[in-house]
């Protein structure tokens, strides 16, 4: 972490509350609902981009199922509030457990495969996943899609009032808040010596499995949190934007949150939430330019590839190295 | 019930023998390379819209159409490896080439999408609605084209590979990349070549495919799908067990379009890949390479 020899800043308790304060102020900068969409819409691709970094990034398993279990997420918690009146959020935990649940069937897979099978093997499952949706009218409507679906309930403090979740600013409030404490849980796993197994079987199986490690419990787990999170961030996205299409969880959707990680920087938890941010809001701002924004996403992705493989962290540490690099020569030039 | 049967089956042969050609072209480039190049989709997309255009300016040429678009595929295969494969190949990562081609398709697919539109174009060609008929099967001009000129590439194919210098020095390359370069071999021209014959071969199945698909800047993506999953049945790299995985997919999607459901054709191909993976991960035909199971 850069500190500039500050110990403050090299504090991780001091950025997130930083961060608690930024989510708390970004509604009041903007009030209009156009920038409060899509500050939500940030919020979700936040937890989706961190979602798939944790599999990808720590664990090294490049997982283009992602869509998937966005959309497992999505549609569990959709159909169990619209069909059996299940309430808002013992739904969205089913969503959550069933998306963590499909992960570990496709684990199973990863378990025994590596790189390009698992790539493919994951996109496989996603069509699958698609097809499924789209195929299965009478439980999904198919691609007439799912309409009306209502926000998340009020939400009742004793001694104050309701918080309404129908205001954008609030349901800002609740998705990139789960997003921060999702973060949070996340950066501890990776600091824990969980963190280390993962990138350990990331860097090389046989060695870790040499050392006692489990490689295929750690690899199911990796792949429960990450789907997980995805679930979660499908539970979020069909009680904001109100309808569900299966078109929404189409194989492009995983290479969106790849692009994501990948601009970002994976293998770090911070950069995915750069890179998700940057690649939601960058489009908005170049809307005005037309349909030519949706290729920022594929040129954005071929250029870090080949010439900043660590994405903007790498970039941004090269940076502030330079700059720290110079106040400190700076200093060093003016001391008698 | 038979004549339903059969002419299904012809159908299943049909696509089936597009679905090679693509997949032809993926197994190759793995063969030589270990990598997969996602942007093999769009090179299809892109030679279904050359054939698409040449064979309408030219007044219904649909051969010239072919012969631009096995063109096309060759110079876009070139280009790809030029700018992706090679500058990343020191890096010696397995997964930056796949994510930087998911990168080159996303912004093919955009640009297209921004100067072709996403309605689907209509690639009618003079053999598409001439129909020859034998004991109440139908069977296009078209159709007899594709069979005729997939078995024909299939064949030239397999004969430069087995007994031309070129073809030897590829399978050679395939095998073992240091040693054949101790023998003298060009590694870095090998994987060249292979790149161009792939994504001619690409071009090519994609000018075919334009008529029978539904020709929009996403057409390359469904079939890569599917072209993913009969290389991983057939095997990685393995020429063979590629051809008998494409006809068998081919046909799964005829005989589930006529017995089944439409709906069903993805789901019943990637169910049989995930089955594949799950039983037997080296595929049909078994080659020496285990390095990813």
């Amino acid at each position: 972490m850069l500190s500039f020899g500050i110990p403050m800043l090299s504090s991780r308790r001091f950025w997130f509350v930083m961060a608690a304060i930024v989510i708390g102020l970004l509604p009041l900068v903007f009030t209009d609902s156009y920038w409060q969409t899509n500050l939500i819409v940030c919020a979700i691709n936040v937890l989706l981009a961190v979602g798939l970094d944790f599999v990808l990034g720590y664990a090294g398993q490049l997982n283009l199922g992602q869509s998937a279990f966005y959309g497992i997420g999505a549609y569990t918690s959709t159909l169990l509030i619209m069909n059996l009146g299940t309430p808002f959020w013992i739904a969205f935990v089913c969503g959550v457990l069933l998306s963590g649940f499909a992960g570990m069937l496709l684990s199973i897979f990863a378990v025994r495969l590596r790189g390009h099978y698992l790539a493919i093997a994951s996109l496989g499952f996603a069509v699958i996943t698609y097809q499924i949706l789209l195929n299965w009218i009478s439980l999904t409507q198919g691609p007439l899609g799912i309409y009306a679906i209502a926000p998340p309930p009020p939400l009742g403090i004793p001694g104050l009032p309701a918080i309404e979740f129908s205001n954008l600013a609030n349901l800002f409030y609740l998705t990139a808040g789960f997003a921060l404490c999702t973060y949070i849980l996340l950066d501890q796993l990776v600091r824990s010596p969980i963190g280390e197994t993962l990138t350990a079987i990331r860097e090389d199986e046989v060695s870790a499995a040499s050392l006692g490690i489990n490689c295929q419990r750690w690899k199911v787990f990796a792949f429960a949190v990450s789907s997980a999170v995805a679930g979660a961030a499908g539970c979020f996205y069909a009680s904001f934007v109100g309808t569900l299409v299966p078109d929404a969880f189409f194989i492009t959707e995983s290479f969106t949150i790849l692009a994501m990680v990948i601009v970002g920087g994976m293998g770090t938890l911070i950069g995915p939430v750069l890179g998700a941010i940057l690649l939601t809001v960058l489009p908005e701002v170049l809307r005005g330019i037309g349909d030519l924004r949706l290729i920022v996403y594929g040129v954005s992705v071929t250029l870090v590839v080949l010439f900043m493989p660590g994405g903007m962290v790498q970039a941004g540490r090269l940076i502030f190295g330079r700059l720290h690099r110079r106040a400190i020569s700076a200093e060093a030039g003016s001391a008698p | 019930m038979l004549t339903v049967i059969l002419q299904q089956g012809i159908n299943g042969v049909v696509v089936g023998s597009l679905y090679v050609l693509v997949a032809l072209g993926l197994t190759l480039i793995y063969g030589v390379l270990v990598q997969i190049n996602f942007a093999h989709a769009d090179i299809v997309t892109l030679g279904a819209f050359a054939a698409y255009f040449v064979t309408h300016l030219l007044s219904g040429n649909y051969f010239a159409g072919i012969a631009v678009a096995l063109v096309v595929g060759g110079i876009l295969g070139w280009l790809v490896n030029a700018t992706i494969f090679l500058p990343l190949r020191e890096r010696g990562s397995e997964l930056l080439p796949l994510i930087a081609t998911i990168g080159v398709s996303i912004m093919l697919q955009n640009a297209m999408l921004i100067l072709l539109g996403p309605i689907p174009y209509a690639f009618n060609t003079p053999y598409s609605s001439q129909v020859i008929r034998f004991s109440g099967i139908f069977l296009t001009v078209q159709n007899v084209l594709i069979i005729v000129v997939s078995a024909l590439t299939i064949a030239l194919l397999y004969a430069f590979m087995k007994f031309t210098f070129l073809g030897k020095a590829l399978r050679a390359v395939s095998q073992d990349r240091e040693t054949a370069g101790l023998m003298g071999i060009n590694p870095n021209y090998v994987i060249m070549l292979t790149f161009v014959i792939a994504s001619a071969l690409a071009g090519m199945s994609g000018a075919m495919l334009g008529p029978v698909l539904v020709l929009t800047p996403f057409a390359g993506t469904t079939v890569i799908v599917k072209a993913f999953a009969i290389v991983i049945i057939g095997g990685f790299g393995n020429v063979e067990g590629t051809i008998i995985a494409g006809l068998l997919v081919g046909l799964i999607e005829s005989y589930t379009t006529q017995f089944l459901d439409p709906g069903l054709i993805d789901i019943v191909v990637f169910a049989l890949l995930l089955l594949t993976l799950a039983v037997r991960p080296t595929g049909l035909v078994a080659e020496k390479r285990e390095e990813n199971v």
